[in-house]
C-alpha cells in the first residue's frame, strides 16, 4: 500500500427531498487499500457510495481520480474510469444467466450482434478466478447469495474495475461464506485493487481493513488507522456518546410453561422442532442466517403450515390455521423485514398500530371505532416512547428504531397476549435506539409475557435471554442456559451439522 | 400513559377545509359542475327533466364502478365484469321466457353472476402466484363463450316478457335505476370508508404481506370482493335488460370493463393499489354519464365523446403523476 | 433419459412444441393425412398473421412489466388511413402505404411511451386512454366512412401474393435476433428483470421503454396496412378487442406478465396454438360455435398448468433438501 491517493472526495453534499442526507464530507483512498466505512444506518453511508459512482450527482463538492477531477453523470461514466460497486442486496437480474449478469451494460460484440461464446468463457475464467463452482450458464435466480454476490464482485472485475465498493457484502452471509470473501477481497488487494468495505461488522473491519472512515448523521467524524482505534473509540465515534449498560434486564420471576412446540416439521425447511418457553423468560433463537428459525415461528403463528408437529399452549394443543387463529390464542409475532411485513408505509401510525384489533375495537364488529382507535393507538405508541409528532404521521417518516416501536405498539394493541415473538427486533436500528428496544423487551418480560427472540447478534442474545436455542440448517441443535452459555458454545452449535461432531 | 420521556403525541386529526377543497374529489366536482353549465348552455333540452329523461341508459354501468374500484384498491384489476353481465343477461332471458316467475328470474341472474365471480375468486385464491388481469382474461372470454353457445353466434336472444317494465319506470322525475344506484353507492360508500372491511381492502392493496401478518384473511377478502363483482355484473345486467330486452352474445356488455376501470381512474382510484375512494369514482362516473348525455343532446358523435374519455382519463393521470413529481421537487429547493 | 425428461418437462417451450407437435399429428391422422399440406399451413399463419406479427411487439412490452391494450386502436386508425387515402385516390403505391400506416403506428407508439416512461402513468391507464382516442379517431377523423372492394384493389392484391408470408418472416427472423443477439433485446429483457439494477448498471430505462412502446405502435401500424390487404377492407372497427388475443398469445407462450421471462419462440409457438386447437374442433364432434369458450379454457387451462407444475417441482426440490 501506498500512500498516494487513487480516490479523494471533498466537501461532498447531497440533498434528497426533505432531508440533507451528506453534508460536506470528504474521503481519501490510497492505492491498493481496503478502506472501511463505517456508521449507524442513516449516517449517508449508502447514498455516500452512490455519489462515487454516479447514482446520484452531488449538490456540492468535488471528486477527484488519481488528483484530477472528475465529473460523473451516470454509472457509465464511473465504470469507464474503473470504479464498480457490489450492492448490499445483490442487484441481479434473476431471470437471466450468470454469464448475462456479469456482461449487462458491457456486452461483447461480434460486430452488431453479441458474441456469447467468448461471453460464457471469459465469464468461466472471472469465476474461475474467483474460485467459484457454478456453471455460467446457470440461471441466476438459482444461485445462492453468497453466489450472487460472487457474481457481482466478478461483473466489477469484468469491468477491468481499479476501485471496487462493497457494500455490506457479509450481511447475509454465513460464516463460511464470509471467509471466503475475506479471502476474494485480500486476493484482489494483492493484485492492486483498492476496496471500500462497508459493515456493521466489527469482524469485518478487523480481519480486512488498514484504514476506517466513521459517518455520521451525514457528516464525516474522521478516519483512523485500524490498528490505532479501540472498538470503544469507534463505537463512541459511530454513535458520538458512549453506551451505558446496553442490556438493562430486569429480574423477573419465571412462571409456568406457556408455549411448547413439540416435534413440528415442514418439508424442506426444518424438521423435529422442540422448545418450550415460559411466563416472564426471554428465550433466544439463534443460529447462523439460513439456519430457519424465521421459518419456524412463523409456521407457529399460522403464517405457513407446519407439515408435522404439535404446538401447546398452556397445556392445550394448539390448531392454527391462519394468522389470526394464532393472534386469537394470545401468540404475536414482530416480524424480521418491518418494511414489507410489520407496516403499511403509506399509513399512520395509529391504523397501523390497531389494523390487528380493528375488529376488536369495532362497533357490532362492522363500524370502526375511530375514536377508541386513535386514543388506544396513542396510548400504547406513549408507552413505547416512540419519537412521533402525531399518529398521523406515516410510518415511513420514522426511523428504523421508531418503527420498530410502532411495530411493538402494534403486536401490544391487543388483550390476551401470551408470548411475543420478535424476529431480529433491533435490525436496521441505531445503536442509540437498539438499548431503547432493548429496554421495551425487558419491561415486557416483567409484565409476565413469554418472549422469544430471534436474533443473529450474539451480544444481545448473550444479554437479554434467560435460556437459549441455537438451529442449525433447520433443526435445533442445542438449548444453553444463559449461565452456562458464551459465545463460542452457541458457534459451536450453530455450525453443527446434521451427524457431524461438535468441533471443540 | 405517556412513556418515561414524557413525551406526548397527538391523537386529533388534522383536517383542512382547503385540503379538502384542492383535493382531486374536489376538482373533480367542479369539473362535473362545468359539465352541467356547459351541457345547460349548450343544449336547451339539458334540463334536470331532460338529464333525468336520457339517464337510464347511460347509468346501469355505474353499478360495476362500485365493485370495480373494491377490486383496483386491493391492486388487483378483473376484465370478466362485461362477459359477466352477459352470461347473466342470458340465463335471465332464459328463466324469463321458461315463464318463471319474476323473483325467481332474479335470482337466477344475480346467482349467475355471483357464480361467475365466485369461479375467479376461486382460480385466483386457490393459485394466488396467478395475474389477476390473465385469469379474468380467461374468464371474459369464457362466460363469453358460454352466451355464444346458448344463443348461438350473431343471433340475438329475446326477452319475452314485460315484467321487467315496473324497474324502467320513474318516480316523479327520477327514474329507479338511479334511486337504487345512488343506494348502491351509499351502501358501498359505508362499506369501503366505514367498516373494518373497507380497511382491509386498503390494507391488501397498500401492503398484502404485512396484511396477512396483521391477520387478515387475504385470499378470503379477494373472493368476496370478486364475488361482489361478480354480483354488481349481474344488476348491471338486469337493469340493461329493462333498458334493451335482449341479449347478443357479441355486444351485450361489451367493453363494459374498460368503461368501468376508466371512470374508477378517472375518479382518483390508482391501479397500483391502496389509494382513491368511493366520492371520487362515483362523481366521475356521473361526470361521464352527464357527458354523454350532453353531446349526444348536440348530436355529438359518440366517437367523439370516445375521444374526450381518452383524452380526460390519461390527463387526470398525467396530472397526478406530474405533481406528484413537482411537490418532490419543491421540497427539494426548500433544503 | 431421467434429464432429457426433465429438459422437455421443464422447458415452456418445448413443451408446448411438442404438445402442438403431437396435436398436429393427431389432427392429420384423423382428417385423413390432409391436414399437413402446404397450404392448409399456410392458412393457419395468414390468418393468424395479426396476432402473430402484433405479439412480437407485445412480448417486448410484457418483457418490461408493462402492457399494452391500445394495439387495435391503433391498428385501427392506421388500417383506416390506408384505406381512405386509397379511396380518394391519393396515395397508390403499395409500399409507400405500408410506409405510412407504419409511421402513423410508430408516432401512436411512441406518444404511449412517452407519457408512461415520463409521466410515470401506469402502462394499463395509458394504453387503456390510447385505445379510447385512437379507436374513436378512426371513425371522427373519417367521418365513419368504410373502404372496401375495388377502393382497395391494389392492396388485396398485395394480400393475395407470398408478401403477407415475407412480412411475417422476415418480423420473427429480426425480432429473433434482436431479442437474443443485441444489446437492445437484452437490456428489454435487464429492465423486466430488475429495473432498479438496470438504472444503476446505466441502463437508460426511459429511453428503452420509450423504444419499446414505440416498436409495438410500428407493428401495429403495420398489421393496419396488413389488415386492410388480407381482408380487403378498412372499417373503424376492425378488430376490435384482439388485443387480448395478442396478450393471450403471448401468455400461452410462456411470457411472464410481470416482466423478464419470454422468448420469441415461445410467441410464435403461442400464437398459433389455437390455431392448430380450432383445426382439431370438428375432428371432435364440436362446432365452430365453440372455438370462443375453448379458446378462454386454453388461456385458464395453460397459466394454471404452469404454475402447478412450477409447485411440484419446488415440492420436489424441497423434498431432496437435507435437513
Amino acid at each position: 500500500m501506498s500512500e498516494e491517493l487513487i480516490l479523494e472526495l471533498k466537501g461532498i453534499t447531497k440533498i434528497f427531498p426533505g432531508v440533507k442526507a451528506l453534508n460536506n464530507v470528504c474521503f481519501q483512498l490510497r492505492k491498493g487499500e481496503v478502506h472501511a466505512l463505517m456508521g449507524e444506518n442513516g449516517a449517508g453511508k449508502s447514498t455516500f457510495i452512490k455519489v462515487i459512482t454516479g447514482v446520484f450527482p452531488p449538490e456540492e463538492g468535488q471528486i477527484f481520480l488519481e488528483g484530477k477531477e472528475v465529473k460523473f453523470k451516470g454509472t457509465r461514466d464511473s465504470l469507464a474510469v474503473g470504479i464498480a460497486a457490489v450492492y448490499q442486496h445483490p442487484t441481479t437480474y434473476p431471470d437471466l444467466s450468470v454469464t448475462e449478469n456479469i456482461f449487462m451494460g458491457h456486452q461483447i460484440k461480434k460486430g452488431p450482434v453479441m458474441d456469447w461464446k467468448s461471453m460464457h468463457k471469459k465469464a468461466a475464467e472471472l469465476l474461475g478466478r474467483l474460485n467459484a463452482d457454478f456453471d455460467p450458464h446457470a440461471e441466476m435466480g438459482t444461485l445462492s447469495v453468497a453466489q450472487q454476490q460472487m457474481v457481482e464482485i466478478a461483473k466489477a472485475l469484468s469491468t477491468n474495475a481499479r476501485i471496487i465498493i462493497l457494500d455490506e457484502p457479509t450481511a447475509s452471509l454465513t460464516a463460511n461464506e464470509s471467509k471466503e470473501l475475506y479471502r476474494i477481497v485480500k486476493q484482489l488487494r494483492d493484485e492492486g485493487v483498492s476496496l471500500i468495505f462497508i459493515s456493521h461488522r466489527m469482524e469485518d473491519m478487523y480481519e480486512l481493513a488498514d484504514r476506517v472512515t466513521v459517518f455520521r448523521d451525514a457528516t464525516y467524524i474522521g478516519t483512523y488507522d485500524v490498528n490505532g482505534i479501540t472498538t470503544a473509540d469507534l463505537v463512541k465515534a459511530m454513535v458520538g456518546r458512549e453506551i451505558k449498560d446496553m442490556y438493562p434486564k430486569p429480574k423477573v420471576e419465571i412462571g409456568d410453561e406457556v408455549l411448547r412446540i413439540d416435534g413440528l416439521c415442514r418439508m424442506g425447511y426444518y424438521k423435529d422442532v422442540s422448545m418450550f418457553a415460559r411466563a416472564g423468560e426471554i428465550v433466544g433463537l439463534t443460529g447462523l442466517v439460513g439456519a430457519r428459525r424465521t421459518e419456524v415461528m412463523e409456521s407457529v403463528c399460522g403464517i405457513t403450515k407446519p407439515s408435522a408437529g404439535k404446538v401447546y399452549l398452556n397445556g392445550e394443543e394448539l390448531k392454527v390455521k391462519c394468522p389470526k387463529d394464532a393472534m386469537d390464542a394470545g401468540i404475536v409475532l414482530l416480524p424480521e423485514d418491518r418494511h414489507k411485513e410489520g407496516l403499511i408505509l403509506t399509513w399512520g401510525l395509529g391504523m397501523n398500530v390497531t389494523l390487528p384489533v380493528q375488529d376488536e375495537l369495532a362497533k357490532g364488529r362492522i363500524f370502526n371505532d375511530n375514536k377508541r382507535e386513535r386514543e388506544l393507538s396513542r396510548d400504547l405508541l406513549e408507552s413505547v416512547d416512540t419519537k412521533a409528532v402525531s399518529i398521523f404521521d406515516p410510518a415511513s417518516s420514522l426511523s428504523g428504531g421508531n418503527q420498530q416501536k410502532v411495530v411493538v405498539a402494534k403486536s401490544l394493541a391487543q388483550n390476551g397476549t401470551k408470548v411475543i415473538i420478535l424476529d431480529e427486533p433491533t435490525k436496521g436500528v441505531d445503536v442509540g435506539a437498539k438499548a431503547e428496544i432493548y429496554a421495551i423487551i425487558g419491561e415486557l418480560a416483567l409484565k409476565g409475557y413469554a418472549i422469544i427472540m430471534i436474533s443473529s447478534e450474539m451480544p444481545e442474545i448473550l444479554g437479554m435471554c434467560d435460556r437459549i436455542y441455537v438451529m442449525c440448517n433447520g433443526r435445533v441443535t442445542g438449548c444453553l442456559d444463559i449461565a452456562e452459555a458464551d459465545q463460542e458454545k452457541i458457534l459451536n452449535l450453530a455450525m453443527l451439522e446434521k451427524g457431524k461432531e461438535a468441533v471443540s | 400513559m405517556a412513556g418515561k420521556s414524557g413525551r406526548t403525541i397527538s391523537a386529533t386529526p388534522n383536517r383542512s377545509f382547503l385540503k379538502t377543497v384542492l383535493s382531486w374529489e374536489g376538482a373533480l366536482v367542479v369539473i362535473f359542475i362545468a359539465v352541467l353549465v356547459a351541457g345547460r348552455i349548450m343544449s336547451p333540452s339539458f334540463t334536470l327533466d331532460g338529464v333525468m329523461f336520457m339517464m337510464p341508459q347511460h347509468l346501469c354501468q355505474l353499478f360495476i364502478v362500485f365493485p370495480m374500484a373494491f377490486v383496483l384498491i386491493m391492486g388487483e384489476i378483473d376484465i370478466s365484469v362485461g362477459s359477466i353481465a352477459c352470461l347473466s343477461a342470458t340465463t335471465a332471458c332464459l328463466a324469463a321466457n321458461a315463464g318463471l316467475p319474476l323473483p325467481l328470474v332474479i335470482i337466477i341472474c344475480l346467482a349467475t353472476g355471483v357464480a361467475c365471480g365466485a369461479l375467479n375468486g376461486f382460480v385466483l385464491t386457490k393459485w394466488p402466484e396467478l395475474p389477476p388481469m390473465i385469469v379474468t382474461l380467461g374468464t371474459q372470454i369464457i362466460f363469453r363463450g358460454i352466451a355464444e353457445v346458448v344463443i348461438g353466434a350473431g343471433s340475438s336472444l329475446k326477452y319475452d316478457s314485460d315484467n321487467l317494465s315496473p324497474f324502467a319506470t320513474y318516480l316523479g322525475p327520477v327514474p329507479i335505476v338511479f334511486i337504487v344506484v345512488i343506494v348502491v353507492a351509499a351502501l358501498f360508500m359505508v362499506l369501503l370508508s366505514r367498516t373494518t372491511f373497507g380497511r382491509r381492502l386498503y390494507a391488501i392493496g397498500s401492503n398484502r404481506i404485512a396484511a396477512k401478518y396483521a391477520g387478515i384473511g387475504v385470499n378470503r377478502m379477494r373472493f368476496i370482493v370478486y364475488a361482489l363483482a361478480g354480483l354488481m355484473a349481474a344488476l348491471c345486467a338486469l337493469f340493461l335488460l329493462t333498458q334493451i330486452p335482449a341479449v347478443k352474445s357479441d355486444e351485450f356488455g361489451k367493453g363494459f370493463e374498460m368503461n368501468v376501470i376508466a371512470m374508477c381512474v378517472f375518479g382518483g382510484i390508482a391501479t397500483t393499489g391502496g389509494k382513491g375512494n368511493l366520492f371520487g369514482a362515483f362523481i366521475a362516473g356521473m361526470t361521464i354519464v352527464c357527458l354523454r348525455i350532453a353531446l349526444g343532446l348536440v348530436n355529438v358523435n359518440d366517437n367523439v365523446i370516445t375521444i374526450i374519455i381518452g383524452v380526460l382519463l390519461i390527463v387526470s393521470v398525467l396530472i397526478s403523476g406530474i405533481s406528484q413529481i413537482l411537490a418532490r421537487r419543491k421540497l427539494k429547493n426548500k433544503t | 433419459m431421467k434429464g432429457f425428461l426433465k429438459k422437455i418437462t421443464g422447458n415452456h417451450e418445448v413443451s408446448l412444441a411438442i404438445i402442438l407437435i403431437v396435436l398436429f399429428i393427431v389432427v392429420d391422422i384423423l382428417s385423413g393425412f390432409t391436414f399437413h399440406g402446404i397450404n392448409n399451413i399456410g392458412e393457419i399463419f395468414k390468418n393468424n398473421s395479426l396476432t402473430l406479427i402484433m405479439s412480437l411487439g407485445m412480448l417486448c412490452v410484457l418483457l418490461t412489466g408493462g402492457i399494452d391494450i391500445s394495439i387495435t386502436g391503433v391498428l385501427a386508425f392506421s388500417g383506416m388511413s390506408v384505406g381512405m387515402l386509397m379511396k380518394y385516390n391519393v396515395i397508390k403505391n403499395v409500399p409507400l402505404l405500408f410506409a405510412i400506416a407504419i409511421g402513423i403506428g410508430a408516432l401512436c407508439g411512441l406518444l404511449n411511451g412517452f407519457i408512461i416512461a415520463k409521466g410515470k402513468v401506469s402502462p394499463i391507464i395509458c394504453t387503456l386512454g390510447a385505445m379510447y382516442i385512437w379507436r374513436g379517431l378512426a371513425t371522427v377523423v373519417f367521418n365513419g366512412e368504410w373502404a372496401s372492394g375495388e377502393n382497395v384493389a391494389a392492396m388485396s392484391e398485395f394480400g393475395n401474393t407470398a408478401g403477407p408470408y415475407i412480412i411475417l418472416a422476415a418480423a420473427f427472423v429480426i425480432y429473433f435476433v434482436v431479442m437474443k443477439w443485441t444489446p437492445f433485446g437484452r437490456k428489454v429483457y435487464a429492465i423486466g428483470s430488475n429495473r432498479e439494477a438496470a438504472r444503476i448498471s446505466g441502463i437508460n430505462v426511459d429511453r428503452v421503454e420509450i423504444a419499446v412502446y414505440t416498436l409495438m405502435g410500428v407493428l401495429a401500424g403495420l398489421a393496419g396496412a396488413l389488415s386492410v390487404s388480407l381482408y380487403g377492407s378498412a372499417q373503424p372497427t376492425m378488430q376490435d378487442g384482439k388485443e387480448m388475443d395478442v396478450i393471450a398469445a403471448c401468455v400461452i407462450g410462456g411470457v411472464s406478465m410481470s416482466g423478464g421471462r419470454g422468448t420469441v419462440v415461445g410467441t410464435l409457438l403461442g400464437g398459433i396454438f389455437y390455431a392448430v386447437v380450432y383445426k382439431a374442433l370438428p375432428l371432435v364432434g364440436l362446432e365452430s360455435i365453440w372455438q370462443n369458450l375453448i379458446k378462454g379454457v386454453i388461456i385458464l387451462a395453460v397459466v394454471i398448468i404452469n404454475v402447478v407444475s412450477q409447485r411440484l417441482s419446488r415440492r420436489q426440490a424441497l423434498a431432496r433438501r437435507e435437513i
